[in-house]
This record gives structure tokens, C-alpha cells and sequence, in this order.
């Protein structure tokens, strides 16, 4: 956003400098001064309807009265919001409206500010409705322009028409999000199902039209997330060299702009809101309709693609393939299979590297010929794990079978299949590079259901911001984080909502990675729901107890210590030497700096050797101090302390942790 | 010289923070600047010039899945 040009004006006698384009109604409200306005709001673009908001404006040629809500500040001018001729137009309207609405509170207010104590008038169509609809278009407007939605609209004509849903039916595409009750100045419209019958409904749309304000008036300068969703992050992942390219071989690709969220922007469906659920005006879903499959049972069809989101784009540059057409196409397939597109291209990532390594050729694979960029085999592996035919009958069991199996069958080295094969309990990672982050690598590793990052996603706060510098800092952002989302997961609640939209004083507040306002805002939800009030600190607790307890029960099924957050090493660093020399400068210097030896003169063999066994201490240095913060014990196992402080020491529980030395 | 999140910089006078997020590649749109631990407003990044050998911090928030 660059800065605009300003301009001065004088408002009432008052100077004021203000940016090109403000609008005279806002440069008045910026210095305090009330001009009286019924049809306008920051959410919506100004219409000029209700004409109380004229003001006289003199551009040094001649005066002239104008709406100030729709009249932009181009040049130097002065304002008279109250003048002679100002405030008897106003009040000639202000009659009028009364006269038609005598009950509404808002025009009964305005008038007596006007000093009219009865219109001279006598409106034919008088309505005596306290709650009537006055024709100020507030909520079509914002139905149409900020939820990108068109339920209301004015309906019937002549003397009596109202904002209402067409042909006064319910419309089923009303996604129920409560901005136009909100934004209604009457009280016209009113929010009447509660099917759910929460302790205080509005609390609850209070605090979500906090969220709708904010998506309306700054998304698209912000993340822009109605209009590509998480694709967004394809190109901004590749400029911090995060973007797996090549099984996490490396960050960034030439060809990246191919698969960026401006081509997708091309496909996506325009102009509807696509929530996941009722009421969502994020809206991040995305589509792309009318897409012709080019393979599979439903060649040649055309069908609607729900995606592609970033984890399935950066899945397709895990695999070499910059192609969207492609990324669409596996994207479809994997969801009718029912696999998730995370776990499939991360699987086929490994295949192909372990082609091209010689681990895999065609005969082990069945005929497929899988380097990295092989987009048509990936189509027909990814169609053979469907029917559970051939080499996809291996694949589809995902990498932690693969590596067993083609160290059992194939005679790979375990070494190296268990060094790039990116999966940690048995979940395959999703789409970040994490070599550069020991905090993002704890995230994986440590996380319960394995190498997710919705528990924590750290990079930019380690990496680039380096907020977190000791291993105390990421093992208490390894605590909070956690068990924030964790939070998420209790409810049944969408992350996106918390940190993919920001209030405009965010970057003022202590701790702005947190977003505290929004923090506040689930506090609010979960008051309104349960009429139990709640703070930071009481939402973070309910995560630690079902936190602790879900490690208990991975601790029961076998999963749940020191040796089941191991990571593979490709998480943590450059496995090959052809990745150690891609980014030669980066990992020397740590070399010089953080570990003290100078690496002139040695061979990128050893510096390989050298890096992994600083990288792999360090990743253990991490493990201890994220145990001792969460009160688990120096082999991951939560102690007998923690788990009665939490209130979750039942019988069977203290028996299983004793037993691992909890 | 001025520091920008630990990352030493070459500085020149005028050197607003707007050419201090081009030069890093800094692509993500929800940043918060700090000059010296003073914050500036997203709308003055074109117009507000570092001092030499201030103390620049870019904080990315975060966003994604």
C-alpha cells in the first residue's frame, strides 16, 4: 500500500489534511465533527440516499450543496456542514422521513436534534412500526458488497416498498450471517432461529460480526483469503524458500509462478461466497467449476474441483509438477477416492525421490516410470491406490509401510529411505520446509496425531521474525500454541477466523502473533454457548487437560515418548550432498558461526556429517526443554504432578504413566 | 549498517522501510514494523525513512492452515 497523496481542507473553520478520495463525511468524522447520516456505513460504499448528509462545499469558484458521504476530496475546499441553507434542507427531509415514520427511534431522534417537533407534512403511505423499514439499503448493501451475497433486495413498488428476501420467501442461499440485522439502523431485521438455543445468541453474533467487519473491510489487503483462500501462500512460501519443491529437497522453484494463486485466481469460481458451513464469511473454500478431467473413471467429464487450498498446491511442487491443470485434476481424484491430497503427494513425493535414487525402477513399480515432474504417472498411481490395484496398493499405505517395505523387498538402504521419507507416527508430513526452523521441526515431530502443522505453525516467528532465539522461547511457543489450536478442535471451531484476518490495531497490542482481540472474540463465543465466562488462560486450560490426557492415550497405543517424536532428518537438514551445495552459504555459516569450526577446505561429505550432528543435537536439546515446560517427564511422558494438577489422575491413567517412569 | 530482524543491511540516507521489505523479499502481507521499537502504521511505510544503524524488526504474523 503506498502512501497517497494528502490534501488540506477546511471543515467548519477547521483545517484538516486528509488523503486523496476520503470522502467528506469521513474527513468531518476524523476531526470529530457530526454530520447526520442514515444510509451510510464504512462496511458498504456510499449511495447518497438519505440526503441528511448534505453539506455546502465552497471549491473557490462557487458553493454548491452535496452529499458528503459520496463526495471525494479531490482539491482544497471548504465545508460548511452547518449552515443556513445546510440545515434547512436537512430538515425539509428529516420532515418528510417523519411524517412517513413517526415511531422510528432513530428519525425521531434526528428530528428533534433538527428542533422539529411535527412535520408540516402528511405522508399518504405513514407506516406507525417503531421497527420500519425506512429504504436506507444499508442491509442489501452489504449482503451484496460485503458478504458477496444478493438475498435482499427492495421488493414490490409503488409507495410501499421494504428491504425484504424476494418474493418474501427464505432464500436457501442466506448463509445466515446475521450483517444485515447488524448493520440495520431500525431494528427492521432481526435474527429469530436459535435452533441451537445458546445461552446468549448475541453475544455470539456480536462476536462474529466482529470477524464479518473485519473480512469486509480488510481481506483484500490482508490475505485476501474470499478471493483465492490459502492458495495465497504458494508464492510467499516460495520467496522465504519454504515451499517443499522435490520431496523438502528444497524451498523454492523457477517455476513456481505456474501454480501461483493468481493462476488459480483465473479458475476459481468469481463473485460467491464459498463458506464451509453456514454463516462462514471468510469464505476461503474456493472451487473451480466446469473442469474437464483428462484420466481416470471420470475422463472426459466435467465436474466441479472443491480447491485447490495451499497444502494441495504445495503438494504438487513436492512432486516436481507445476502444472494446474494437474494440481486440479489430483485434487478431485483424491477427494472421490476419499484420500487426503496432504498424504498423497508427500507419499508420491518419497516414491519419486526413491525412483530416482535407484531404490524404485520400473519393474518394482509395475511399469510406472515416477521421477519427480512425472505428472502422468502420479495420475495413474494415484488412480491405482484408488482401485487398490498394483504398485498403489503399496503406495496407498503410506510412507512409514513404504520404507519398510522397500528395505525388506527391495534391499533399499534403511539409512536414506528413513532419512527423506517425511512422515512422523505414521502421518505424512504436510506441506512446509523445516530445516531452517528448530521450533517448526518441533511442531511436527512433537505434534500428537503426527507431522501435522495445526498444532503449531512456528516458522516465521523462528525464522524470520527470530522472536523465539532460546529453547526455552520455542518450547513455551511449543506450549501455548498447541494448546490453543487444540482449543480449536474442542469446539468443533475453524482456526482461519483467529489469524487469517487481523483487527486494524493489532500490530498495538502485546502480543500481536496471538491475536488477542480475536482471543477475546472465542472467549465470547464460548460464553454466549455455555453462559460460562471465559478467559485466555481458562481456554488454554481446557486444551492442556484434553492435551495431556490425548498423550496418555498415544502413550497406551504405543506412541506416546521420547522415541516416537523423532523426526527424519530431512525435517531437520540437507540429507544429500546436492542439497547441502543448493544452499551452501547458509549451512557454512551456521557451520562458522553456531558451531565453531571452519568449513574451508573440507568436502561437502563432511560438512554434511557436521551439520546433521549439530542439527540433531539441537533438535534433542529442544525435546527437554519442551518436556520440562509442559511437566512432562525427560522421556516425553506426562508426570504423575501434571496429570493431578490437571484434575485428569484417574486410577487407570496414574497405572499406565508409572509404568513408563511418569 | 541497520539491523533488520537480526540480518545485517547496508544503509543509505532515505532508506524507508517499504525499500527495507523489498530488498528481504518480504512477500506476506501481515507485517508490523518496528523501527528502534517504535511502531509505524502499514500507511507510512513508503514515506518513513530509517535512521543508520537503527534497529529494524519486521514481524510476520502468521496465516495458513
Amino acid at each position: 500500500m503506498a502512501d497517497r497523496e494528502m490534501i488540506r481542507i477546511e471543515i467548519d473553520g477547521k483545517s484538516v489534511s486528509v488523503e486523496k478520495d476520503t470522502t467528506i463525511l469521513e474527513a468531518a468524522q476524523s476531526i470529530d465533527i457530526y454530520i447526520p447520516a442514515l444510509c451510510n456505513s464504512e462496511l458498504v460504499e456510499p449511495y447518497g440516499a438519505c440526503r441528511l448528509c448534505i453539506v455546502k462545499v465552497d471549491d473557490g469558484r462557487k458553493t454548491k450543496l452535496v452529499t458528503s458521504c459520496n463526495y471525494p476530496v479531490r482539491k482544497p475546499i471548504r465545508v460548511y456542514t452547518s449552515s443556513e441553507m445546510v440545515l434547512r434542507n436537512r430538515k425539509i427531509t428529516l420532515e418528510m422521513m417523519l411524517s412517513r415514520w413517526p415511531n422510528v427511534q432513530v428519525i425521531k431522534d434526528l428530528s428533534k436534534n433538527a428542533g422539529i417537533k411535527k412535520p408540516r407534512y402528511q405522508h399518504p403511505a405513514v407506516d406507525l412500526n417503531p421497527n420500519a423499514c425506512i429504504l436506507c439499503g444499508l442491509c442489501m448493501r452489504i449482503c451484496e458488497q460485503g458478504i458477496w451475497e444478493n438475498i435482499i433486495n427492495f421488493t414490490t413498488r409503488g409507495a410501499v416498498p421494504a428491504g425484504r428476501m424476494s418474493y418474501g420467501s427464505d432464500q436457501p442461499h442466506c448463509i445466515g450471517c446475521g450483517a444485515c440485522a447488524e448493520i440495520c439502523p431500525t431494528g427492521a431485521i432481526t435474527m429469530v432461529d436459535d435452533p441451537n438455543q445458546p445461552n446468549d445468541a448475541e453475544m455470539i453474533r456480536k462476536a462474529g460480526m466482529r470477524i464479518t467487519k473485519e473480512m469486509i473491510k480488510y481481506d483484500e489487503e490482508q490475505c485476501d483469503m474470499r478471493g483465492v483462500g490459502t492458495a495465497h501462500l504458494v508464492e510467499i512460501m516460495d520467496a522465504y524458500d519454504l515451499l517443499p519443491v522435490m520431496n523438502y529437497r528444497f524451498g523454492k522453484h523457477e517455476e513456481t509462478p505456474k501454480i501461483s494463486s493468481d493462476i488459480f485466481r483465473k479458475y476459481f469460481t468469481k463473485g460467491k461466497p464459498d463458506g464451509c458451513w453456514l454463516g462462514c464469511t471468510m469464505a476461503c473454500a474456493k472451487a473451480i467449476e466446469n473442469f474437464e478431467l483428462k484420466t481416470g473413471p471420470y475422463k472426459g467429464e466435467r465436474v466441479l474441483v472443491d480447491g485447490p487450498e495451499y497444502e494441495t498446491v504445495g503438494g504438487s511442487s513436492n512432486m516436481g509438477i507445476f502444472d494446474p491443470y494437474f494440481v486440479a485434476e489430483y485434487n478431485f481424484y483424491c477427494d472421490t477416492y476419499g484420500l487426503d491430497t496432504i498424504s498423497f503427494s508427500t507419499g508420491t513425493s518419497f516414491v519419486m525421490e526413491c525412483y530416482e535414487a535407484g531404490v524404485l525402477d520400473k519393474e518394482k513399480t509395475g511399469g510406472l516410470e515416477i521421477p519427480f515432474g512425472a505428472k502422468d504417472a502420479a495420475l495413474e498411481l494415484l488412480h491405482q491406490i484408488g482401485r487398490g490395484e498394483g504398485f498403489g496398493l503399496i503406495a496407498g499405505k503410506g510412507i512409514r509401510y513404504m520404507k519398510k517395505y522397500f528395505v525388506e523387498n527391495f534391499g533399499a538402504d534403511p539409512g536414506f529411505v528413513f532419512d527423506i521419507g517425511m512422515e512422523a507416527k505414521g502421518m505424512e508430513y504436510s506441506e512446509y520446509v523445516t530445516k531452517e526452523s528448530l521450533a517448526q521441526q518441533g511442531g511436527y515431530g512433537i505434534a500428537l496425531k503426527g507431522a501435522q502443522h495445526d498444532e503449531a505453525w512456528l516458522i516465521f516467528m523462528d525464522m524470520v521474525n527470530k522472536q523465539i532465539p532460546t529453547f526455552e522461547d520455542k518450547a513455551e511457543a511449543l506450549h501455548y500454541f498447541p494448546m490453543w489450536r487444540t482449543w480449536f478442535s474442542l469446539c468443533g471451531l475453524c482456526k482461519l477466523p483467529w489469524n487469517d484476518v487481523e483487527p486494524a490495531d493489532n500490530a498495538e497490542t502485546d502480543e500481536p502473533a496471538k491475536v488477542p482481540a480475536h482471543v477475546q472474540g472465542y472467549c465470547e463465543f464460548f460464553e454466549g454457548v455455555t453462559g460460562k465466562p471465559q478467559t485466555m488462560d481458562s481456554l488454554i486450560r481446557m486444551s492442556e487437560k484434553v492435551y495431556n490426557f490425548q498423550r496418555v492415550f498415544n502413550l497406551k497405543m504405543g506412541f506416546g515418548k521420547r522415541e516416537h517424536d523423532a523426526i527424519p532428518y530431512r525435517s531437520a537438514g540437507p540429507v544429500t550432498v546436492e542439497e547441502y551445495e543448493s544452499r551452501q552459504d547458509r549451512y557454512d555459516t551456521q557451520l562458522r558461526e553456531d558451531v565453531g569450526i571452519d568449513p574451508s577446505g573440507m568436502s561437502s561429505e563432511e560438512k554434511v556429517a557436521l551439520t546433521r550432528k549439530y542439527r540433531e543435537a539441537q533438535y534433542e536439546h529442544l525435546l527437554d526443554a519442551v518436556y520440562k515446560r509442559r511437566g512432562w517427564t525427560n522421556n516425553g511422558v506426562p508426570t504423575i504432578a501434571k496429570l493431578t494438577e490437571l484434575g485428569i489422575d484417574f486410577p487407570d491413567v496414574i497405572e499406565l504413566v508409572t509404568k513408563h517412569g511418569g | 549498517m541497520i539491523t533488520v530482524n537480526g540480518i545485517k543491511l547496508d544503509w543509505y540516507e532515505g532508506k524507508t522501510v517499504r525499500d527495507v521489505i523489498q530488498e528481504m523479499n518480504y512477500l506476506f502481507p501481515l507485517l508490523i514494523a518496528r523501527i528502534n521499537g517504535k511502531l509505524i502504521p502499514r500507511n507510512k511505510y513508503d514515506s518513513t525513512e530509517i535512521p543508520d544503524k537503527a534497529t529494524v524488526d519486521i514481524i510476520h504474523l502468521m496465516s495458513g492452515g
